[in-house]
């Protein structure tokens, strides 16, 4: 039998030491949320106003005017990206979990990991080469198609993750009524699974909702509100963006009350996924 | 049925009892999995612990070493006995640390668990470097003697900087043994280790258990009733939480004093 | 049948509808595929011009002059090694200490608060968080954490002294080899020279609030959720049998963490950190607001700077003809340099869940 009790005084205080100091960098990791959250809430709180949502910005140098046309041109965009993103991102996640081990699903799920860890800025490129410079323009089309390559991987993982999760016997049960395949798929399976789909829609819409990288030179902006879809499209990010980075004190408190009300759409969506994945788990 | 169990316990004598529970309880949150047991074991026994699954006996040997209470909402109550520097201790007695009692009573497991991240070596090597022992030349003596012990050495001495997962599941399981017995426990529990090990590999290591015999106490929860007939001098039958029947091995075997036992032993039931 | 045919296509043979149906999937994928691909052939059209005209010096020139025609990248890929680097350094112990928290220490109740919380920093905006960097952080750093880091680790401390000497000290093996080699006739002394010059200059400057470290802060913050959900799957695949290996050998509960789950799972949370150094090279919007925005390579952690994504960010709307390509050229790269990291860092995680099975 081995005792070293001396050895063990040492043995149990870095036992205690060391996860003391695990309890004290989870705190440190969650700490910055509340430095920013109070910020944001009282830094943006002062700007809100009923204007703030009615009202597109006024010249430098005048008080007042709000950010309309940032909210008005995010919902467009964000519109145009769903349009896109959600049924390629859908029906890419059904091809990952019906054409299973093929050699295309394989290289599918390899250009969707990959197409995830694109750095954002570098998808604003692809629409500018793809979109803006064929249109000879800026323009909401240009912002839309590069928000949807975001959210196509998102929609897509989650789908096949959920569709992973039904049981092959569900499959079996409809193909032994005598079902075709993609009639099991779209009937029996895609509505029992509706709330993981949306919960994956949803995230997707949350992510897109702040990026602002992809949209600087695709939809850029503008300051007088929608003109229609071919045409530069303000967004709420990037007017922060812009404001922020301006050295006018409105400005700057439109900035920060953009950033407010962004967040909150942006926690309220992963609030109601939350919900979701809870009912549906 | 408690007489009995007091006549088995109670006149053995305490000098060498390598290990005894006194109205030992065990839970999983409300389920009351181990029921007011009370045992003796001897120094030098083979104590072997029978019944069907779910009856309690590894959540029993797994409170022989304050494992237990490493699972969430599990709960234990009553007094385990080992004997300590002069006198018996209850490890479960106010202010001891699990921690050392782990070194004191060993633990095989049912699966075959070597560390995934460490050579052949470094898993023997892994308890007594916890302990303290940095020495390369005793580190590599006791490394070589417990490898030895647990009949492993002649296959590994070639390859101790492999990974312990290179080798197959009744080595990796040898090699779990050496583990536990590099650190020279008193007692060691085994948790069915063989169950998940083909024929041979479990021959081996029930001839090795019964060597290690004349070095460690051991103690081992078995659903392979041949298995105890075997090896163990010592057999207690479990049922649904509760010890119904504790003695040498032989008797419990051909004759059992309780109907319950009996049918067990037949195959009536588990 | 004579020869096996994968399931889906006996069946795609048997209904019109359901051939229907694989085929289009198969379109799909197909395009999906050819999207990623057009991604490296779209932006690799838009750079070729700068391509063309600069080649592999385009890595090294740290001259970034568009009035004159003249591109070099140095200085961007300097920031974003260093603005990255610094954010792994901070993140990566919090992030893993986070995940082992999570699973080791916390109950069940507080460690589903704390993944929550840690989610929730995940889902902030860029921008916000280069909002927050610009007008609360910035200005810390200024007044307190800048000055503070100067007089302790600036020039003329020990510190800066220690750090020249064990960087010679780790340089001159490599240096005695080139010489052997007849590569280079650099001389201890000189190298102690650089390398003093180096340290020395790490956090000397005028206190600005933004630049490197300001931005290397506000990454850590940003990748710290994404580190510490992949470090707490990783550690998720290491079973319990190994954990309770460790106990019953007699390891405490901090011995164990090392001994069963650090060492069993260290290939997955390398991998993780290095996805976490992946999205720190590719965010932008943040380290646009707080880098200070300098095309220089930087001598000193207090110095603005300007990283690969700033950069195009930055100027991208103001360009034209070889400056748009060079801006392309700069995005191509970090394109290359994401899907390389990337493909590491799974390859790692990969591996090691095989590992784990067997």
């Amino acid at each position: 039998m081995i005792e070293l009790s001396s050895r063990d005084g040492v043995r149990k205080f870095s036992n205690y030491f060391w996860l003391a100091m695990l309890c004290l960098l989870a705190f440190t990791a969650i700490a910055p949320l509340f430095f920013i959250f109070a910020y944001l809430l009282v830094r943006g709180w002062a700007g809100l106003s009923f204007a703030f949502f009615t009202e597109i910005p006024k010249p430098v140098g005048e008080v007042g005017g709000g950010m309309a046309n940032a909210i008005t041109g995010s919902l467009v965009l964000m519109g145009l990206s769903t349009v896109f993103g959600v049924p390629l991102g859908l029906a890419c996640g059904m091809a990952l979990s019906e054409l299973k081990k093929s050699a295309i699903a394989k290289m599918l799920r390899i250009s969707i990991d990959l197409l995830t860890s694109v750095p954002s800025i570098v998808i604003g490129l692809f629409a500018y080469a793809l979109v803006v410079v064929p249109m000879r323009g800026y323009s909401a089309w240009a912002g839309g198609f590069a928000l949807s390559i975001v959210m196509v991987p998102i929609v897509a993982r989650s789908t096949e993750e959920i569709l992973k999760l039904v049981p092959a016997s569900i499959h079996e049960a409809g193909l032994a009524l005598g079902l075709p395949r993609w009639k099991v798929l779209i009937r029996l399976i895609l509505p029992g699974v509706r709330a993981g789909v949306t919960t994956g829609i949803l995230l997707a819409l949350a992510r897109v909702s702040g990026e602002t990288a992809p949209l600087l030179f695709t939809a850029f902006s503008n300051s007088f509100g929608y003109r229609g879809l071919s045409a530069p499209t303000a967004s709420l990010p990037v007017q922060i963006y812009t404001y922020a980075t301006s050295h006018d004190e409105t400005w700057r408190q439109l900035a920060w009350t953009g950033a407010l009300v962004l967040v909150f759409v942006v926690f309220c969506l992963n609030l109601v996924t939350r919900i979701l994945t809870r009912r549906t788990v | 049925m408690t007489e009995a169990i007091q006549k088995t316990v109670q006149p053995i004598g305490v000098a060498t009892a390598a290990l005894e529970t006194k109205r030992l309880s065990a839970w999983f949150g409300d389920l009351h999995v181990v029921k007011d047991i009370s045992l003796t074991v001897e120094k030098n026994d083979v104590f072997s612990l029978i019944g069907p699954s779910g009856c309690g006996k590894s959540t029993f040997i797994r409170c022989l070493n304050r494992l237990h209470e490493e699972t969430d909402g599990a709960r234990v109550r009553g007094e385990v006995l080992i004997p300590g520097a002069g006198k018996r201790e209850n490890i479960y007695a106010q202010g001891v640390d699990p921690v050392s009692i782990r070194r004191r009573v060993g633990m095989v497991f049912q699966k075959p668990n070597p560390f995934p991240g460490l050579s052949i070596f470094d898993n023997v090597a892994a308890g007594l470097k916890l302990a303290g022992v940095v020495r390369r030349n005793v580190l590599e003596e006791i490394v070589e003697i417990s490898l030895v012990q647990a009949a492993l050495w002649d296959e590994v001495k070639d390859k101790l900087k492999k990974p312990g997962t290179s080798l197959s599941g009744g080595q990796q399981q040898r090699l779990c043994i050496a583990r536990a017995l590099a650190v020279r426990p008193q007692v060691l529990l085994m948790d069915e280790p063989t169950s998940a090990l083909d024929p041979i590999s479990t021959a081996r290591i029930e001839e090795l258990v019964m060597k290690l015999r004349s070095d460690v106490t051991v103690l081992i929860v078995t659903h392979n009733m041949q298995q105890a007939a075997r090896i163990s001098n010592q057999t207690a039958f479990f049922l649904m939480g509760e010890l119904v029947e504790v003695g040498p091995t032989k008797s419990i075997f051909t004759k059992p004093k309780d109907s319950r036992t009996e049918q067990y032993i037949t195959g009536r039931f588990g | 049948m004579s020869n096996p045919v994968p399931a889906h296509q006996v069946l795609a043979r048997r209904n019109l509808g359901d051939r229907i149906f694989f085929l289009a999937l198969r379109a799909v994928s197909i395009g999906t595929i050819a999207l990623f691909i057009g991604m490296l052939i779209f932006i690799g059209k838009l750079a070729w011009t700068s391509v063309e005209a600069q080649g592999f010096r385009f890595w090294v020139g740290d001259d970034w002059n568009p009035p004159m025609d003249i591109f070099g990248a140095a200085p961007f890929i300097v920031g974003t090694l260093a603005s990255s680097l610094i954010a792994v350094l901070i993140s990566a112990p919090i992030s893993v200490g986070t995940a082992l928290f999570l699973r080791e220490i916390a109950p069940r109740k507080l460690a589903n608060v704390v993944a929550f919380l840690v989610e929730l920093l995940a889902a902030i905006p860029s921008v916000v968080y280069g909002l927050w960097g610009v007008f609360v952080l910035a200005p810390i750093m200024r007044d307190t954490i800048q000055p503070f880091l100067a007089k302790w680790l600036g020039p003329d401390t020990y510190f800066a002294a220690a750090l020249g000497h064990g960087m010679t000290a780790v340089a001159y093996p490599f240096l005695l080899v080139a010489d052997t080699l007849g590569l280079t006739e650099v001389t201890l002394v000189s190298l102690s020279a650089n390398m003093m010059a180096v340290s020395q200059g790490l956090f000397d400057g005028p206190p600005l609030g933004l630049g490197l470290l300001t931005s290397g802060l506000v990454l850590s913050i940003m990748i710290t959720p994404t580190v510490t959900a992949l470090s707490r799957e990783v550690l998720l695949t290491v079973p319990d049998t190994v954990r309770e290996a460790a106990l019953g050998l007699g390891a405490t509960r901090w011995e164990m963490i090392k001994l069963a789950l650090m060492k069993t799972a260290r290939a997955g949370l390398v991998g993780s950190i290095i996805l976490g150094l992946g999205r720190a090279i590719g965010e932008t919007m943040a380290v646009t607001m707080v880098i200070g925005n300098r095309n220089e390579i930087p001598k000193s952690l207090f110095e603005p700077a300007q990283t690969m994504a700033s950069v195009i960010a930055n100027e991208y709307n103001e360009a034209d003809g070889m400056h748009l390509s060079s801006l392309a050229f700069v995005g191509l790269s970090l394109f290359a340099v994401s899907l390389i990291i990337n493909f590491l860092a799974r390859t790692l995680i990969r591996y090691l869940n095989r590992g784990s099975r067997a």
